[in-house]
């Protein structure tokens, strides 16, 4: 079996995060599965940027702990990164630039070392700076046997609308990565990844870019936000797109005006959607209760990086489950929906929308900096294949407003699943008023006793409803009686999968997407029916484990906590199932 | 659009305010307006902010949204964008529009989106009973400034000029026709505009009242002033004081937001929106797929 880690680390400029992009596609067009992750702290230059990509024949689900080749565009990368070698792994350098030998570990004998003189080329060949990256590459296609032409193709693809000369010289640099490469060292490492003869066509693509399909497909039509890391790259992605998409994509002034222009915008009737992180959540909140009592759908996609405040702005976390279930004054429905990996945040994404539409009420993407920023490659099916409607809930059209007597559309009607028809703003007999204060069916303000707890019960209404026709049990992977069941949410299904595949499936995982509400019965019952149970989150205070309790009463058993801004390992996993005398 | 409606279609409930507010003469001047636009109550869209001010949404019956206090703008924005063609109106207070909201002010005016905002400026918070505005004359007690406002006034006319609007106007409540001139063609313009309104508050202001006002005021005409020189509409935003105007202060011409949207020139978002299928859904993805394999 074929599993093959590489980390390749340098300063901010040397373009590592499209090293890490190419890699990844190369290693998905041969034919591999592949797993991208980055860490780069919250700084634009002359700092460390460091990408791992994990490439297996079989699915990762993961990065792992231990890396294969460390491709060092600088010492730094060396010194970072050298105690995460597995045995007898290879460290590419430049003897000119680097002096290995002062910073040597003396205990690893172990490590392969291989000189390509990158700055040499870059002098040589008259290459700047930014086109080191392609060096790195055409080094290491060599090195683990990769398909040139592929990276090749990849150049071309990327640099097409800079024409001929920008691709040549491009390519011309990673050749003599490649030549000197071998020079170097002839065998190259002991993992090879060759094209495979057959290959299933798969997608390689972060969570940004996935939830941003979703939108696409969903029929969005207005994406507002604020940049914040990591949801920026949700902004770019569908910015980018909007002109040919024909969606408009709106950087507001802030995170309040964001979320108050995309309200406006769907009780106009439009999709529409806003995206952040915890801290340009938090300014949102007031209005997520407006949407609320107001029933105006909105779709929120919250990246969660670690706080509180600023926090570490572009590492990861789970810290923000508990006030995203509890965000808005006052009582009303909210539906938390959390993606595992990039299939499932391409087809929540296009839940969420039809769900915000159906209940009248607002609608989170919870997800985080490691799932939105990682990339993975995945069957095209998971998208492709994904069926789905559009359903736009209890919309009105034209034609069934005309029908009503004149005067008689009442946008906050009684009904027995709580939900009201809605009718859009400039429409013939669309007469009405969205209030944000409490109000009697025809929108009008009241403080009336009574009609204060018949729209309370409506609207609570909803919650039942959505129970019954739309809530989703948490999923069960691995053998059915298992020992121990993992439980957990979001991104942590990666880790969680990977390490029990890497042990042979020695354990099974409850996967919790659909968060909020909970269904307090099946749920109960579900993990009533548990053995052995270990939470994982990657967050201090268990708050699934909280929300579970608070719900069910159930408490589970074992926790495994991690609160460090770095995504849970597999290999953490296996340890503490360890710990628990499995495995 | 049809001739001119009757103003009785836009009443809804009878007024809560006091007896004597400036609100009544906004309100007469809205109905007014509308009713000479053509318009009938579903053929717009008005946003109110929270406040007195704000309490119109149950006196004035026409699609509306009532917001949060001080995000009427960023709601009437986002309705312009999703449907441009529909005329769009934000009534604020001034504790709503120049205070809590204030950042949205400046970027609406940035964007020129093509709305009309009108504020009742009463240099008060009037459903909070009483404590001081934004607009509060420096020095004025009130519940929250017992030893007086330490804070100069903001200017809001000085203020949406010089950030981007291109239609800015002041009206007085006790000029009714004059304020429903002022509302035709700030709604008619396309562009952000901006109706600053003075609005006595009986209760709570005894300092700008009626009388305050028709001391001080003045109309602007052809003959005085020219509105389309912006130095001069910046100089008629500093009178403050012994004269006030009133009327038209600055007009110019520039591509509102959504002229700028080519994505939206054919159809609105709202009817690309609700003609969308799964068949459109099939073909977003082939369109977005490729660049990820
Ligand atoms: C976020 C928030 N803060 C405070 C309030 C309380 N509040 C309601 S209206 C108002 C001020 C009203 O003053 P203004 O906007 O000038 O309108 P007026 O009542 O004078 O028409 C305040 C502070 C609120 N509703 N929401
Ligand atoms: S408090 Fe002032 S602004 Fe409010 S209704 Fe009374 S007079 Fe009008």
């Amino acid at each position: 079996m074929i599993n093959l880690t590489v980390k390749i680390g340098g300063e901010a400029g040397f373009g590592i995060m499209t090293t890490g992009l190419f890699l990844g596609k190369i290693a998905t067009r041969s034919g591999y599965h592949a797993f991208e992750y980055t860490e780069y702290p919250s700084l634009i230059r002359g700092s460390h940027n460091v990408v791992g990509v994990r490439i297996s024949d079989e699915k990762t689900y993961s990065q792992e702990e231990k890396v294969d080749v460390l491709l060092c565009l600088n010492a730094d990368t060396y010194k970072r990164h050298i105690s995460e070698m597995k045995q007898g792994g290879m460290v590419v350098y430049d003897r000119d630039k680097t002096d290995i030998n002062s910073i040597k570990d003396e205990n690893r004998a172990d490590l392969v070392y291989v000189h390509v003189p990158f700055a040499k080329i870059l002098q040589e060949g008259a290459f700047p700076t930014v086109m080191l990256n392609n060096i790195a590459m055409g080094a290491l296609m060599y090195l683990i046997g990769a398909d040139f032409g592929i990276l090749k193709n990849l150049i071309s693809e990327n640099f097409i609308k800079k024409g001929e000369e920008v691709i040549n010289k491009n390519v011309n640099a990673s050749q003599m990565g490649y030549d000197k490469a071998r020079e170097s060292d002839t065998e190259g490492y002991k993992v090879k990844i060759p094209k495979k003869e057959s290959i299933s066509s798969r997608m390689y693509l972060s969570g940004n870019e996935a939830v941003g399909l979703g939108t696409l497909a969903a029929g969005c039509k207005f994406y507002v936000a604020y940049p914040m890391t990591p949801a920026s790259a949700l902004l770019h992605y569908l910015a980018a797109k909007a002109e040919k998409s024909g969606m408009v994509v709106k950087h507001a002034e802030d995170e309040i005006s964001v979320i108050n222009m995309a309200l406006g915008a769907s009780w106009a009737g439009v999709r529409s959607m806003v995206g952040t992180s915890g801290g340009g959540f938090a300014l949102m909140v007031e209005s997520v209760s407006l949407a609320g009592i107001t029933e105006t759908p909105i779709v929120i996609a919250m990246v969660q990086r670690p706080g509180p405040a600023t926090g570490m702005p572009t590492w990861t976390e789970q810290g923000d489950l508990l006030f995203i279930v509890h965000a808005g004054h006052g009582e009303f429905p909210k539906i938390v929906l959390s993606p595992g990996d990039v299939g499932e945040a391409y087809q929540l994404t296009t839940e969420a929308f039809n769900l915000a539409d159906k209940y009248q009420t607002p609608v989170f993407i919870l997800s985080d900096k490691y799932l939105q920023e990682g990339k993975q490659s995945i069957d095209r099916k998971e998208i492709e294949e994904y069926k789905f409607d559009i359903n736009r809930g209890k919309l009105l059209t034209a034609e069934k407003l005309e029908v009503l007597p004149k005067g008689g559309y009442k946008r906050y009607l009684l009904t027995e699943d709580g939900i009201s028809p809605r009718a859009i703003p400039g429409l013939p007999n669309s007469l009405q008023q969205a209030n944000s204060y409490e109000h009697i069916e025809d929108g009008h303000t009241t403080e009336d006793a009574q009609e204060r707890i018949k729209q309370v019960d409506k609207r609570n209404r909803k919650i039942r409803t959505y129970l019954s026709a739309d809530f989703k049990m948490p999923q069960l992977f691995g053998p059915k009686d298992a020992e121990l069941t993992i439980v957990s949410w979001g991104s942590m299904k990666g880790p969680v999968l990977q390490a029990m595949q890497d042990c042979g499936n020695k354990f099974n995982y409850l996967h919790f997407t659909h968060l909020w509400p909970l269904d307090k019965e099946k749920v109960s019952q579900v993990l009533k029916s548990l053995r052995k149970t270990l939470l994982v989150e990657n967050n201090s205070t268990a708050q699934l484990g909280q929300l579970l309790q608070m719900v069910t009463g159930v408490e589970l058993d074992n926790k495994l906590l991690k609160y460090s801004g770095r995504p849970v390992f597999p290999e953490e996993i296996l340890a503490r199932i360890k710990e628990l005398g499995i495995g | 659009m049809m001739e001119t409606t009757n103003p009785n279609v836009f009443a809804g409930y009878f007024p809560t305010w006091c007896p004597g507010c400036g609100d009544f003469g906004i309100w007469a001047s809205i109905k007014g307006a509308l009713a000479k636009l053509g318009y009938s109550p579903e053929e717009m869209a008005v946003v109110f902010g929270i406040g007195c001010s704000g309490n119109m949404n149950d006196f004035l019956w026409v699609d509306s949204f009532h917001a949060l206090h001080g995000r009427a703008v960023p709601n009437a924005v986002g309705i312009k964008i999703a449907n441009h063609k529909l005329p769009v109106l934000a009534i604020a207070g001034d504790g709503d529009c120049y205070g809590e909201g204030g950042n949205h002010l400046i970027h609406a005016c940035r964007g020129n989106h093509d709305i009309t905002i009108l504020v009742h400026d009463n240099r008060v918070y009037g459903l909070t009973t009483g404590q001081v505005a934004p607009t509060g004359l420096k020095g004025f007690k009130a519940k929250s400034t017992p030893q007086g406002v330490i804070e100069v006034p903001v200017n809001p006319v000085a203020l949406a000029i010089t950030q981007g609007a291109t239609y800015v106007a002041q009206g007085f409540a006790g000029d009714i026709n004059h304020l429903t001139d002022l509302i035709v063609e700030g709604v008619k313009h396309k562009g952000l505009s901006l109706v600053n309104v003075f609005q006595p508050c009986v209760t709570f202001n005894h300092v700008t009242t009626y009388a305050w006002y028709r001391e001080r005021l003045y109309k602007l005409t052809v003959q005085n002033h020219d509105p389309k020189d912006m130095k001069k509409a910046l100089d008629k935003s500093l009178e403050l004081d012994a004269h006030i105007p009133i009327g038209l202060i600055y007009k110019s011409e520039r591509p509102t937001y959504t002229d700028c949207l080519p994505q939206i020139s054919k159809e609105t978002l709202v009817d690309a929106g609700l003609g969308f299928t799964k068949d459109d859904s099939s073909a977003m993805l082939q369109k977005f797929v490729p660049e990820f394999l």
